[in-house]
């Protein structure tokens, strides 16, 4: 599927009901960012999400994913901080006017651990999951039918609208309309692309609405659905075990940093 | 009783300066294939909407008269109430699809999952839809890869497999090429012979004089004209409304004069009819006596 | 009128359509955007457009949805920032309730005060979650206030500020010249719209 980071396979992450890789996802976030011992309740999480995908032979996929979104923020993080971190003390290295302080290394590797492991833990949900499938679960937990509409149908109208823009850049770029130069001439150049591509998508709403009113989109019939999502009980208690966890965790966490007095 | 009674019917879209539908009134039987012709502007969208039961309740503007449809007032019901009961196919064949299914047959399966259409029934009513159009094996396609006019009879089977008493059309080839309209129309009439309710808004008067039963035509949102296709499409009152007539029609009028067409005989809106007409008349100048012209 | 009701009178299913539509471009806009590489990002275009044709409620949701959905298909860094996107639209949207899209000019303003609204909210992520830095350009400054001798947070005030004035100013701008000159039938069917149009 072009524009999406899903991997279609049979894995069996592939195979697990889409809200329970959720759970663990949004669990892994609020353990990382708000759990006790920053350093634990960051690595735990990754390094819990990393088995599960090498388990299910996506690790080496997520890694390379995870390496390419974070690559550059990683640099620069430990430059920055490395140089500039306001705690910076104890310094490691001195390049001339400038020095590496230990304290804003520490701090840059934890705020890198930080976004590695809820990276890893939220492309669990992603790479393994289908937009469709993710989109029915939630409607079948009793989303809010619209909700389940916006978040399943951008997803499609995605590279329709892109294909559109490409259209349009081409034609104004037979026209001669500039888009490299300086600043002025490219900005520019944005109007004419900008303008035709948001009148032309607006244009569309009303039609798209009245299909959907059509085809019964706001009746107020309860719906049924063609495909079963496979659940389990097992599943579904983990579920709940995971969000409550982070529940707790998120309390314990919220506790120490108020009166663990660092 | 007729699926179909517009009675008295106007409608003026909400800050407009003039009525887009002026008392329109007509009845359309069950099984009949109606067509709606009118210039650009004349009202024919309008009208499907407010078949559709979208207007008056989704564009909040000022009606008066009445439209039921399959008994039920337009005025009174939501048009949540009207799917199932109405189908309605627009013009623009990427715009039909839901955006929220990854195959044909998921696109279809949509319009019965919001009706609550039970599970078991559903692959027998998509499958028959898919069939109906000639979609069949392509179940598994994504939508967006499809041809317009593929595309077009996807939209046609979700509303087909909703099993809708009566189908309204807008224009539905104004977006497809030859092949794809030809393609379409043929599904629409074999759909007419086999009772379903048609009415169609189109500018291709050729198929609408061969196939429709009943024609209308609008002009500046009022209705002028209603009858047989032979009738409506060869009225003069066309050319000022500016619809138009067909070749033959348009042929077989300057005949007249050159005596060519026999002047007593009704104008031609079929090729078959042109071809007997021409076929019979006998060249004469004014003045003269007529031979008496084939029976036919 | 009840709550539901109210809900259901905001979330039609043009608005609902509509925010589908505002959500691509949000994406696809963003990203033309980038492709240019000029100094805005234009990424919340859709949001404003949601907000001002049909309220704050339904502009911030379409900013939250952007986010998350550009998260699913592409970079899950995007969820973190989903409030922001939220604040733009909410706050776009009561501008535009309380009469503050009437005129060109009004429109910069309220630019403007989307921009300090969002700072409120995207400060303290781009702090806690990131240490100050964005992977852009904007990094050069946060280090050079860094380096004499400004704390994180004021210095990514600044950055946050700075980066996002322009872009504010320039997106509110072009979401009241579409909605002003949008066809009267559409805008009609949005009840709100008539806090821009009139």
């Amino acid at each position: 599927m072009p524009y999406s980071l899903y991997l279609p396979g049979n894995s069996w992450l592939h195979r697990l009901h889409p809200l329970t890789k959720l759970a663990f996802s949004l669990a892994a976030a609020v353990i990382i960012f708000a759990g006790p011992g920053e350093w634990l309740s960051a690595a735990l999480p990754g390094l819990l999400a990393m088995l599960l995908l090498w388990r299910a032979g996506l690790a080496w996929h997520v890694a390379s994913v995870s390496f390419r979104l974070l690559a550059l923020l990683s640099c620069v993080l430990f430059l920055v901080h490395g140089f500039f971190n306001p705690h910076n003390q104890t310094i490691l290295l001195a390049l001339g006017p400038f020095a590496i302080g230990v304290e804003g290394l520490a701090f840059a590797a934890l705020v890198v651990l930080r976004l590695a492991a809820t990276l890893f833990a939220s492309l669990l949900l992603v790479v393994a999951t289908h937009p469709a499938h993710l989109v029915q679960a939630l409607a079948e937990a009793r989303l809010p039918y619209g909700l389940a509409y916006l978040l399943g149908s951008p997803l499609l109208l995605l590279p329709q609208i892109a294909r559109r823009v490409q259209a349009i850049r081409d034609a104004q770029q037979a026209r001669g309309l500039e888009t490299q130069g300086s600043l002025l001439q490219r900005a520019r150049a944005l109007f004419p692309l900008a303008a035709p591509l948001i009148f032309s998508a607006l244009v569309d709403v009303e039609e798209r609405s009245l299909a959907l009113e059509v085809r019964g989109f706001s009746a107020h019939h309860p719906k049924t659905s063609l495909k079963e999502l496979a659940d389990t009980p097992p599943q579904r208690l983990a579920r709940w075990v995971m969000l409550l966890l982070a529940g707790l965790l998120f309390i314990a966490g919220v506790w120490s940093r108020t009166y663990g007095g660092r | 009783m007729a699926v179909v009674e517009v009675q008295g019917l106007s409608y003026t879209y909400p800050g407009a300066d003039s009525p887009a539908l002026k008392d329109i009134s007509f009845q359309v039987e069950a099984g009949q294939l109606l067509a709606v012709i009118g210039a650009n502007g004349a009202g024919k969208s309008s009208l499907c909407l407010a078949l559709a039961g979208l207007i008056p309740t989704l564009f909040h503007g000022q009606m008066q008269g009445a439209v039921t449809v399959c008994g039920l007032d337009t005025r009174q019901h939501h048009p949540g109430q009207f799917a199932g009961r109405v189908g309605l196919v627009l013009q623009n064949p990427a715009n039909q699809l839901s955006g929220m299914r990854y195959t044909v047959y998921e696109e279809v399966a949509f319009g019965l999952e919001n009706l609550g259409t039970p599970r078991q029934e559903m692959p027998a009513r998509i499958e028959n839809a898919l069939q109906q159009v000639g979609l069949a094996g392509l179940g598994e396609r994504s939508p967006y890869t499809l041809s317009g006019g593929q595309q077009q009879r996807l939209a046609l089977a979700s509303i087909l497999a909703m099993q809708p008493n009566v189908l309204v059309l807008d224009e539905p080839t104004a977006m497809l090429d030859p092949q794809g309209s030809q393609a379409l129309f043929t599904i629409i009439y074999k759909l007419a012979r086999a009772g379903t309710t048609v009415i169609i808004a189109e500018h291709h008067l050729e198929w609408i004089a061969s196939f429709a039963d009943r024609v209308i035509a609008l002009a500046e949102g009022s209705l002028f004209l209603d009858g047989a296709p032979g009738e409506v499409l060869s009225s003069p009152r066309l050319l000022q409304a500016g619809i138009g007539w067909l070749r033959y029609t348009r042929a077989a009028h300057l005949g007249q004069d050159r005596g060519v067409w026999p002047v007593n005989r009704a104008l031609p809106v079929t090729l078959n009819q042109a071809v007997k007409g021409f076929q019979t008349a006998q060249l004469y100048l004014p003045g003269q006596e007529q031979d008496h012209a084939d029976p036919d | 009128m009840s709550l539901n009701e109210q809900l259901k009178k905001d979330f039609s299913t043009l608005t609902l359509a509509l925010m589908a539509v505002a959500i691509v471009l949000n994406i696809v806009l963003g990203q033309l955007v980038s492709l240019l590489k000029l100094p805005i990002f234009l990424d919340s275009i859709g949001t404003v457009l949601v907000a001002l044709l049909a309220g704050p409620w339904a502009g911030g949701l379409t900013g939250l949805l952007t986010n998350l959905i550009w998260g699913l298909i592409s970079d899950p860094v995007a969820v973190a920032f989903a409030p922001v996107a939220m604040i733009i639209g909410i706050v776009a949207g009561l501008c535009a309730k309380y009469g503050l899209f009437k005129k060109w000019w009004q429109a910069i303003l309220s630019g403007a005060i989307i921009t300090v609204a969002l700072s409120f909210v995207a400060i303290p992520i781009r702090v806690y979650m990131f240490g100050g830095v964005t992977g852009s350009g904007a990094d050069f400054v946060v280090a050079y206030l860094l380096a004499t001798g400004k704390d994180l947070f004021s210095a990514v005030l600044i950055t946050v500020i700075s980066n996002n004035l322009i872009d504010k100013v320039v997106t509110a701008l072009l979401a009241w010249g579409i909605v002003k000159g949008l066809h009267q039938r559409f805008t009609a069917r949005f009840p709100r719209a008539s806090a821009v149009t009139e």
